[in-house]
């Protein structure tokens, strides 16, 4: 009863609202209305990278145009899928002020768990199944760490990669495992197979980015988690369950990075110990730059994907100009911390224009 | 001759004129009261004064030189020290640390802590603060706090001292502590300005009082002889008429939650040493709760807000259920919880004000399903901005470009939003004017017209008076004594807080 009067009521009020999607909007002339909607866009926490990806294609491929090929353009994408999946999930911990680090180690356990149930033959699908189960259980042990005994999650999670990785060593015996059923739809499908001129594991990309960006802006779970990062305090008094919020981010991350160890093990065929080598720095550097701000509080699925790919942009790029192989990782690790302190420079301009 | 003086400041925020040509001149030996409503430049004045921000334009002048200081640190170098508003502590060091911020006296390289307690212990007993010195600063009560922060700008031993809302979390003994120290300065020929909203504070220690009024004088340097509080009142509001009256909201009422029966407290104990509390508080009515810091009342409220486990003792809600466990079970069971300490307890200050207003139901609770429609959200939000009346440009602003009063506002609005049948109150008007606090007094009483339960926790005795129906007064941790109606007044909860029992020569 309470809550009809309201809405009635609500709706007498609405046209006063400046602000109100919708309704007045269409008044506006045309120009204007686009005028608000550029803004809207470059306004967006996102925009940056994306403009800066932009950017490093056009120069690239002024430099090479060999590289201004959609099979090449494509190709950086599929590269980036890994990395960039981990930095969906990422986002999801860095705006409440957690992070998972552990996400590395995971991608190379779950393709050798997978590989190794593969080679004793099992159906891959089933293998697979069974391996991102694992990588979702190691997020819920990392939750179980970071919230149950309270352990700062930078240190836990670091060393979590470091016990993952090591038993993905020991579980291979430091050999890559080999013997895949290549023809197996499992293979087929996930490792090459394109749909509309893009390879499939493009394609999850692309649907787990619709399907996180739609649960981080129209779910309660999404709203809490910034809400949480915003002030974790406030979050606690208003009722909002902060440490099974931080608990499914942590089971998200490990699915995610998960998934990405079979779309790995798809590709390459192989389960490999030595892989994914330094793929949380990527992966949490990307979703910083991508416009998921340490501080917390705001947070962007798509910019996180955008970051990644265009610090994966950067590796291949550096082979275009020729840096010799043995100063590459000298190369991506200070883009890396130039990209991320342009990033905070511009981050903290943006908030002292709103300060004054 | 003066001791500190500014003349004709000027300063705008992005083309909002917070002062347009103001004077204050401080003589060595007053005490000098600078009044004015919420938003009239006060706090912008003392930062000018202290070296916080600089003006657009004007002079300030230091026994007649002319100065700009860079700097708080710089203005304390020169004899200018500063109490603001908002506590300016460090968390992680000791109390005694924090008194000597980056100017610790040393002993070649080493930090001399020995000179350190011999300069601070007078000030500190002088104050009245029992904490030891080297006790962590995050470890004090609120009030302690703000007593640490008057005593780092004492420790400076300035000619001139601004004190910025310093009573706003004190109890009544400390702020009567407090107004005698700024007696003994006076004798000491230092020059003391004074920003307070409690008037009767201003009258009782200050010299000569400067109003402000949207930025510009209303009184300058006018005799406090001159003066009685209403006269004062007037100086600051000008013609606008201001309801100090309560007002029931009404419109708040049907959003209040209906209490199915008293909520009943019996016997309850706490860690923290309150124990025996039992009281009754009965839908319809607002329950003040007061006490000396530490003697119950805020520990009690927040025990009852499920924040604190009582060790014993049985609380039953409303409707006869026992109360839960845990803070979330509390909300849920429709217990509201309203901090004064709304940046850090209430507030998202960088989220847009409309989901800072949805979060309690719809966030926290999920009482709106799985998928939230922005629309809809902003739509009830809008209908909360129009009930709880706050003055706003967007509901998409962030809430940290509200005023005070405002943001408090968007606090209560979030609460009633969730339609609790309890409402809990901590201090919810500190550092917040005249005319706001009576609205949200007003937004109390059509809460509990509208059938909740209220209970306020307040440091201002004055607007326990003002807001409540009946009084539990609380001395060393328990529930002492009751007034109701004309009961309540300042005179007889001072005698009853202070001592436990009514002043038998005063009757």
């Amino acid at each position: 009863m309470k809550g009809m009067l309201m809405s009635e009521r609500v709706k007498d009020d609405a046209p006063a609202a400046k602000s109100a999607p919708g309704g007045s909007r269409d008044a506006l002339p045309s120009l204007l209305r686009n005028g608000i909607r550029i803004r809207a866009l470059t306004g967006a926490d996102w925009f940056s990278a994306l403009a800066a990806l932009v950017l490093l294609v056009a120069v690239i491929g002024i430099m090479n145009p060999a590289f201004l090929n959609s099979t090449q353009l494509i190709n950086v994408v599929q590269q980036s899928v890994y990395i960039a999946l981990m930095a969906a999930g990422i986002a999801f911990l860095v705006t409440q002020g957690e992070v998972d680090l552990s996400v590395a180690g995971n991608y190379v356990l779950t393709s050798i768990v997978a590989s190794v149930l593969i080679q004793g033959g099992m159906n891959p699908w089933i293998a697979a199944a069974i391996a991102l189960c694992g990588a979702v259980a190691v997020g819920a042990l990392n939750a179980l760490i970071v919230q149950g005994i309270g352990i700062n999650s930078l240190i836990a999670t670091l060393a979590m990669g470091w016990v993952l990785r090591g038993l993905a060593a020991a579980v291979s015996e430091g050999k890559q495992i080999i013997g895949m059923p290549v023809d197996n739809s499992f293979f087929r499908i996930l490792g090459g197979e394109k749909w509309l001129g893009l390879p499939v594991s493009v394609w999850i990309l692309i649907v787990v980015v619709v399907v996180l960006t739609v649960v981080l802006r129209a779910t309660p779970f999404g709203y809490r988690v910034r809400e949480i990062g915003s002030n974790e305090d406030a979050a606690r008094f208003a009722g909002i369950p902060v440490g099974r919020t931080k608990t499914y981010a942590f089971l998200l991350s490990g699915g995610l990075a998960g998934l990405a160890g079979l779309l790995g093990l798809a590709f390459f065929t192989s389960g490999d110990p030595t892989s994914g080598g330094g793929f949380e720095l990527f992966a949490v550097a990307g979703a910083v730059i991508g416009g998921n701000p340490l501080t917390g509080g705001t947070a962007t699925i798509f910019g996180a994907v955008i970051g990644a790919i265009l610090l994966k942009t950067v590796g291949v790029g550096l082979v275009y100009f020729s840096i010799p192989a043995v100063w590459s990782q000298f190369a991506t690790g200070a883009i890396i911390i130039l990209a991320v302190s342009l990033n905070g420079l511009m981050a903290r301009r943006k908030q002292r224009r709103r300060q004054t | 001759m003066h001791a500190f003086e500014a003349q004709d400041i000027r300063k705008s925020y992005g083309g909002v004129h917070a002062l347009r040509g103001v004077d204050l001149a401080v003589r060595p030996g007053s005490v000098h009261a600078l009044l004015g409503e919420n938003g009239a430049g006060k706090s912008t004045l003392v930062k000018i004064m202290t070296g916080v921000t600089r003006p657009d334009s004007g002079v300030l002048r230091l026994d007649g030189r002319e100065v700009a200081f860079a700097n708080t640190a710089e203005a304390a170098e020169n004899g200018v020290a500063v109490v603001s508003q908002e506590l300016s502590l460090f968390p992680h060091l000791s109390l005694l640390s924090n008194l000597f911020p980056m100017r610790e006296p040393r002993k070649g390289l080493l930090i001399d802590k020995r000179e350190m307690l011999r300069r601070a212990e007078p000030i500190l007993d002088q104050l009245g603060v029992d904490a030891k010195p080297g006790v962590l600063v995050q470890e004090l009560s609120l009030a302690d706090r703000q007593l640490v922060e008057i005593a780092k700008a004492l420790v400076t031993e300035p000619r001139v001292l601004l004190l910025d809302e310093p009573t706003s979390a004190l109890e009544g003994g400390a702020t009567d502590r407090l107004l005698e120290i700024l007696r003994v300065l006076r004798s000491r020929d230092v020059g003391v300005v004074f920003v307070s909203h409690i008037l009767q504070e201003v009258m009782s220690v200050c010299d000569e009082v400067t109003v402000l009024r949207d930025g510009e004088l209303a009184l300058s340097a006018d005799p406090i002889a001159n003066h009685t509080v209403p006269t004062l009142v007037k100086a600051m509001i000008g013609d606008k008429v201001i309801a100090t009256q309560t007002v029931a909201r009404t419109d708040v009422a049907e959003l209040a939650g209906e209490a199915h029966g008293a909520l009943v407290v019996d016997g309850l104990a706490l860690a923290s040493g309150v124990h025996g509390v039992s009281l009754t508080a009965k839908p319809g009515e607002i329950v003040g709760l007061v006490g000396l810091a530490g003697s119950g009342p805020t520990e009690v409220l927040r025990a009852l807000a499920g924040i604190v486990r009582p060790t014993a003792g049985n609380v039953t809600l409303p409707g006869g259920r026992p109360a839960p466990r845990g803070q979330r079970a509390h909300v849920a069971a429709g217990v509201a919880y309203v901090s004064g300490d709304r940046r850090r307890y209430g507030l998202m200050l960088e989220k847009p004000i409309w989901e800072n207003m949805v979060q309690v139901r719809s966030m926290g609770m999920l009482r709106d399903g799985a998928l939230l429609r922005r629309g809809a959200l902003l739509e009830r939000a809008l209908g909360h901005v129009e009930r709880v009346g706050i003055k706003v440009g967007s509901i998409e602003d962030d809430v940290s470009s509200l005023s005070g009063g405002n943001q408090q506002k968007v606090v209560m609005a979030k609460w009633l939003d969730n339609a609790p049948s309890v409402l809990l109150l901590d201090d919810p008007t500190r550092g917040v004017d005249v005319g706001a606090r009576a609205e949200i007094h007003g937004l109390l009483r059509g809460a509990s017209n509208g059938g909740a339960v209220v209970l306020l926790c307040s440091t201002d005795l004055e607007e326990v008076v003002a807001a409540c129906d009946r009084v539990v007064v609380f001395y060393r941790g328990t529930s002492v004594a009751e007034l109701t109606g004309d009961q309540i007044t300042t005179q007889a909860m001072l005698e009853l807080i202070n001592t436990g029992t009514p002043d038998e020569q005063a009757a």
